[in-house]
């Protein structure tokens, strides 16, 4: 067996697209890395910083919160509150002692499963330098 | 009777004065217990009277306290000690509930800290790091509860003897012990509107209050002076047998609440609290000056402090 480090990333993806988009990259069979957890959320708004926080605290080495490009926001404006709270996230991983890279925010429509296969790509890389999280 | 042993580590002392401040009550509860170790009063040595045994001693007690965090390997090793001698222990005040204010230190490696006293610091001429005859450092600052298992907690800084005399009535008649989980807000009585109308104000900034007048006085962090009471247990203001208002005691003397009694639950998140508590009423959380070690001022243990990790740039 190969000791190399296996990340376990969360993605957190709205219902009506970036699962979607999931769904597609799973469709259309691309290949993107088995690290991804995706947990289906109604809207990527809903996702409070304490579930964050909590996952990176316990285990988690790298949290990824997808959600519609803005105006597609199927409440309209979930996505903006999504938006200020990754604000308010990137402030609490410089208080918990976490890399900022460790979070990320994307917008993922419905019909980019290509997209959505290529940035799940690029997190399990940026995760794989930056190693396990300190916790 | 009960046997008592107490012991100091990591501290400065506040909560044994604390344990004074029980008063004429102290005389009530005294019959009852025999204090059998406690290096603040008695001259009761470790390896003997006259250093002839070769082993750390404590003697036998009904109830142990300790106040105090660990911050190096002879308080860790007294800290094993006083658990497996006392049959209950108490950890007694911030510091060894949460690390207390000590633990700031774990924001900081250990080899940071010792180049910066030892060296780096312009006023002192550097040395190496003294090893000889002193116990070393452990790597950071421990509450008692992550060394040893911890049966009841006295959070406080100092504790409200209030609360130290109904603990320790609550032993003597064998009945469990515990704090209410409320937050100091709940027991505050200034006045709440749900909304900020002014920025943030500097730390030594007075509030606005009329003496004596709690009912009236805006909420702290609607004047824009931080006040951790949000987050923070309540139990600082009680009184004994119930009597008279409560009012927590930073609040009584016009001051914000500055967290010593700790989080509201176990597994509590003080510092993401926070930050919903001050965005709610409209504040920004990002000009908080020092905010990491402000939140967590006196529970830097148990990990919540941490060294930052090294970057580029930062």
């Amino acid at each position: 067996m190969s000791e190399e480090f296996e990340p376990k990333i969360i993605a957190f993806c709205c219902n009506w697209c970036s699962y979607a988009g999931a769904d597609l990259a799973g469709v259309s069979r691309l290949q993107y890395p088995p690290n991804i957890r995706i947990i289906r959320v109604m809207c990527s708004g809903m996702v409070h910083p304490n579930l964050v926080i909590e996952a990176l605290t316990k285990g988690i080495d790298g949290v990824i919160m997808c959600g519609c490009h803005p105006g597609d926001c199927h409440y309209i404006e979930g996505n903006l509150k999504a938006e200020s709270r990754a604000e308010a996230i990137e402030l609490m991983l410089e208080d918990f002692g976490l890399e900022e890279e460790r979070f990320r925010l994307e917008w993922i429509s419905a019909s980019e499963g290509p997209q959505f296969a290529q940035v799940m790509k690029e997190m399990v890389d940026t995760i794989k330098e930056l190693g396990p999280s300190p916790y | 009777m009960a046997t008592v042993a107490e012991e100091w580590l990591n501290i400065c002392g506040g909560c044994e004065v604390a344990i004074l401040d029980l008063g004429e009550k102290l005389l009530d509860v005294l019959p009852s217990l025999e204090f059998v170790h406690m290096p603040v009063l008695m001259d009761h040595k470790y390896f003997g009277q006259t250093g002839e045994k070769s082993e750390l001693e404590i003697p036998e007690a009904d109830v142990g306290m300790i106040s105090g965090g660990i911050r190096n390997e002879k308080e860790k090793h007294v800290a094993e000690e006083m658990r497996k001698k006392c049959k209950t222990l108490i950890a007694l005040g911030s510091c060894a509930c949460f690390g207390g204010i000590p633990a700031l230190a774990n924001m900081y490696t250990l080899d940071d800290i010792y180049e910066k006293v030892y060296r780096d610091s312009k006023t002192t001429e550097s040395a190496d790091t003294p090893s000889k005859d002193i116990p070393p450092l452990t790597d950071r600052v421990y509450a008692v509860d992550e060394v040893v298992n911890v049966d009841v907690h006295i959070p406080g800084c100092p504790m409200n003897p209030v609360i130290i005399l109904e603990a320790l009535t609550c032993l003597l008649e064998g009945k469990p012990f515990e704090l209410p989980e409320r937050s100091v807000c709940d027991d505050c009585p200034t006045k709440r509107e749900e909304k900020s109308d002014v920025g943030l104000k500097r730390p030594l900034q007075d509030a606005e209050f009329t003496p004596g007048e709690y009912n009236t006085m805006r909420c702290f962090n609607e004047q824009g002076i931080l006040c951790l009471g949000p987050v923070t247990r309540s139990g600082c203001g009680k009184q004994y047998n119930g009597n008279g208002e409560v009012v927590p005691r930073c609040v009584k003397g016009y001051m914000p609440c500055r967290g010593c009694f700790g989080p509201i639950r176990e597994g509590a998140n003080p510092l993401i609290d926070m930050m919903t508590a001050l965005s709610s009423i409209g504040l920004d959380a990002k000009l908080v000056e020092d905010r990491r070690a402000l939140l967590n001022r006196y529970i830097g243990g148990q990990n919540r402090l941490r060294p930052l990790p090294a970057k580029a740039g930062r």
